[in-house]
């Protein structure tokens, strides 16, 4: 019996031992798309991927907390605020990979560049007696007293990015509408499934600013559901790679980010119902040209996300 | 009625020292280092790099935060309101439960089960169950969000799942007090009322107190419930605003380390208070009555025993496992409880197109088993340093090995990173199985630790004194003498233990090495993804392979020479 825990435990050891030479990968979910981008990139360079898979918080809170002896070669959020702060900060590798050519200038930079996007939306639950809406300030309505609900911008990043466009528009007219919202019987859950999940189930019936590509999932697999875009324009929430500069694998590291970017890896983003970052690969859902975006300053809005989260926090109070 | 200690003091020799300073060095490096790191990381914000710049700059900005303030207050009294209604609940059936004898041992594997249940998952079923359109209102047409969605509601739910601490020690005490007290002040006439209030409770109040102090620093540390149902009704807890500084950006490792230092403070008073109150209400009785005895109740008694038990058990138990079984065979979430949308696809999927799942179960089965047994052992070690032979070495050794429990776990997770990523260690745990080993003993430590220190406490002094007399060696009074009567408190520790473990998620998801999976990353991954019914359907079987294991075990020990029960 002890002979047999001890040689296992030896076996664990060894087997989860990482060696200098792979390639250590921290990704955010979802993780059978992080889990298929690992595998065939092992399969095309023969190159081991240590693949780390977390919440976008729990990866950059483990990278943080690394900082003595950073660990990760590669980082991959859901929040593009991530990494204009770590850019900013000068701890990314700069790099542009030659198939980002036809990724958008607004979703690469010198140091990072997009793995694909979600963009946000509003889902309804279909078995309701509840008209369909078309248009964020909808939700004020009557109809949906009670209904609604919002993932909350201080733990969902792609929340955040619509309050940031929304304000970027009209910051009175967003915080008036989200202070509407909230007289009609809004409540803001927690994070992006916290806020799906009860409409779902039918105890809520929508979603203000739901994470598109989860949704899109889910009624594929049968869910009564509907994902609206508002014509008025909504948000992208951009899913950015980066390579720490404290990398001491920084080949393997840039050919991971070529690997995400070829025509593969893009398709394998693209099977997960995520957009594409490259407008030349084709989306198993709404694509480039099926949404309106509204166009705001990333960068900006990253410097003003303490503030625009207190006054989230003061609309809902 | 406390033993006499002081002749112990001069015995000893090598083998107490060396048994001692294994179990001090063995404390000191799971426990002391990481919590150390913690502390200095809030001392110095930028230690996560190794630098020592800008000390003590944390602590102004957070000590004039007024939603710190109140979520000191509502933390406290969150802990306060789940010890009060855990301990009425645990009391009572642990009173029941003593009186049925050997035929009440059904209830001690139903009431672990809630321990099996991540209280994450655990608080997703009621809320499954009793909101607005919820399987309660699907079937009898009202629901309990009013409730549900309040602050007893929280207090509620996180009291049906860790009542059982006080129960498990509770019971396990009245066995060992037995029946005699309360027999002799019958039959000199005593009331049922005075003989609880007089005789029983008064026997068994340091084994309530001390599973009080667990109860209490649990809730206030316990992350799921608080973030799940907190959040929606709009109440901070301490928890919830670490977990928000780990992670939420920009992510403040060192703010989350000043708010624990805050848990820390919290878990120092209840502790203090806990050894004001243990030595006020320490009893201990003069010979040991663990043989399990018949029940002693009539037919009527029996029955209505079995009936108020298994109301609890419905509660607690039956009503989530029941809800996240619904929730794992409903195809669609909005398709409702209706018998063309409920299916075993999520279980079989589990074991087809999930790889990773069958990996997971065993993972976490491996961690669970080593690390209760780990554990246990230094449970049982340090509970005779503590209440045998003390030395001034045992009250800090006591509060360093109940410190895990006031710790949050991701904050613990951070410490370990801080301690065991650095380049000057020769090997180190981290990135590799150990760590998770490291984390998960860290955490669990406390709980065999408090069950058998208040145990130990209760036992006569007498036999241990005969058996040095007649020359027993320290390892003779631990293994021979002490221990046939610590075997059932062990063990059920080591459940406890077990239990927990095999589902412990917050250190997991921060701590796992890459490329590796325990069951409950599984169901946060799945759940995270939103697909639900996977996520409950693995829940549900980790619930089931944990629980039998531990009915197993039970069985197999029940079997054994009934000298040691």
């Amino acid at each position: 019996m002890i002979r047999t825990l001890a040689t296992s435990l030896i076996a664990m050891m060894a087997a989860t031992a990482v060696t200098a030479d792979d390639l250590t990968v921290y990704s955010a979910g979802p993780k059978p798309l992080s889990a298929a981008l690992a595998e065939a990139f092992t399969a095309k360079t023969g190159i081991t991927v240590n693949l780390f898979q977390s919440t976008s918080g729990k990866v950059m809170a483990r990278y943080e907390a690394e900082k003595a002896n950073p660990q990760a070669d590669v980082l991959i959020s859901a929040s593009w605020g991530h990494a204009i702060t770590m850019s900013e900060a000068g701890e990314l590798l700069p790099y542009t990979s030659v198939n980002a050519s036809n990724v958008p200038d607004s979703l690469k930079t010198e140091d990072y560049v997009a793995q694909g996007a979600a963009a946000i939306a509003m889902v309804y639950n279909t078995t309701l007696d509840m008209p369909a809406p078309s248009e964020w300030s909808d939700l004020t309505d009557a109809a949906y007293k009670d209904m609604v609900t919002m993932p909350d911008p201080a733990a969902s990043g792609a929340a955040l990015s619509l309050v940031q466009g929304l304000a970027s528009q009209d910051s009175d007219a967003a915080w008036e509408l989200i202070s509407d919202l909230k007289d009609n019987g809004m409540i803001v859950p927690g994070a992006n499934a916290a806020a799906l999940n009860p409409v779902l189930s039918g105890a809520r019936g929508v979603v203000f600013g739901a994470v598109d590509y989860i949704a899109i999932g889910q009624k594929a697999a049968g869910e009564a559901i509907e994902v609206v875009y508002p014509e008025s324009g909504t948000v992208l929430a951009p899913r950015p790679i980066m390579i720490p500069a404290s990398t001491d694998q920084a080949d393997e590291a840039k050919q991971f980010m070529d690997f995400v970017l070829s025509e593969e890896g893009q398709a394998l983003v693209a099977e997960r119902m995520i957009l594409p970052a490259r407008t030349d690969i084709e989306a198993k859902r709404p694509g480039w040209d099926a949404l309106t975006l509204i166009d705001f300053d990333y960068v900006q809005a990253a410097a003003d996300a303490e503030a625009t989260k207190a006054a989230f926090a003061a609309a809902v109070e | 009625m406390m033993p006499a200690q002081a002749p112990h003091k001069q015995r000893g020799g090598v083998l107490r020292a060396s048994l001692f300073l294994a179990t001090m060095g063995f404390a000191s490096v799971v426990v002391a280092m990481p919590v150390l790191a913690v502390i200095l990381f809030a001392i110095f914000p930028e230690l996560n790099a190794l630098s020592l710049v800008g000390a003590f700059g944390n602590f102004a900005p957070h000590f004039d935060d007024p939603r710190l303030l109140q979520a000191v207050f509502n933390s406290v009294a969150l802990a306060v309101s789940v010890c009060a209604i855990s301990t009425v609940i645990a009391v009572v059936a642990a009173l029941l439960r003593v009186r049925l004898g050997r035929r009440g041992a059904l209830w001690d594997v139903l009431f672990l089960v809630p321990f099996l249940i991540p209280p994450f998952t655990g608080a997703f079923a009621w809320i499954q169950l009793g909101q607005n359109n919820g399987f309660i209102e699907q079937i009898f047409g009202f629901n309990l969000s009013a409730v549900l969605y309040s602050f007893f509601g929280i207090v509620v739910v996180m009291a049906l799942n860790l009542f059982p601490i006080v129960y498990f020690t509770t019971s396990s005490a009245l066995q060992i007090v037995g029946q005699r007290y309360d027999d002799v002040a019958r039959v000199f006439g005593a009331t049922p009322l005075r003989r609880l209030f007089r005789i029983v409770l008064p026997l068994v109040g340091a084994a309530i107190v001390s599973s009080n102090l667990l109860v209490f620093i649990m809730t206030v540390e316990e992350f799921g419930t608080a973030e799940i149902l907190g959040r929606r009704v709009g109440i901070d807890f301490v928890v919830t605003y670490i977990h928000e500084k780990l992670s939420d950006w920009p992510i403040d490792l060192p703010g989350a380390s000043v708010l624990s230092l805050i848990l820390i403070v919290i878990a120092l008073c209840a502790y203090s208070l806990h050894l004001k109150l243990t030595k006020q209400v320490a009893t201990s009785v003069d010979e040991v009555q663990s043989q399990a005895r018949e029940s002693q109740l009539g037919m009527a008694g029996t029955a209505v025993s079995h009936i108020a038990l298994g109301l609890l058990a419905f509660v607690a138990v039956g009503l989530p496992l029941l809800s996240i079984l619904c929730s794992a065979m409903m195809q669609r979430m909005s398709g409702g409880l209706v018998w063309s949308n409920l299916n075993f696809d999520a279980f079989i999927a589990l074991f087809t197109t999930h790889e990773g799942a069958l990996d997971a179960i065993l993972t976490s089965l491996h961690l669970a088993t080593v690390t209760a047994l780990v554990t246990v052992t230094i449970g049982i070690l340090a509970a005779f340093f503590i209440v045998r032979w003390r030395s001034v070495l045992s009250d800090p050794l006591d509060f360093l090995l109940t410190l895990p429990n006031a710790l949050p776990a991701m904050t613990l997770a951070v410490g370990l990173i801080l301690v065991w990523n650095q380049a000057f260690w020769p090997w180190t745990p981290y990135n590799t199985w150990w760590v998770m080993l490291l984390a998960y003993t860290c955490i669990m430590l406390p709980y065999p630790v408090r069950m058998i220190t208040s145990t130990l406490r209760q036992l006569p002094m007498s036999m241990q004194d005969a058996a040095v007399v007649y020359g027993a060696s320290d390892l003779g009074v631990i293994l021979r003498v002490n221990g046939p009567a610590l075997l059932g408190v062990s063990v059920a520790s080591g459940f406890i233990v077990f239990s927990i473990a095999s589902r412990e998620l917050v250190t997991s998801l921060l701590l796992t090495p890459p490329g590796f999976e325990t069951v409950s990353t599984f169901v946060f991954h799945q759940f995270d993804q939103g697909s639900v019914n996977t996520a409950m359907a693995m829940s549900l079987v980790s619930v089931l392979i944990s629980g039998g294991f531990i009915a197993l075990a039970n069985y197999l020990n029940s079997l054994g020479p009934s000298k040691g029960r």
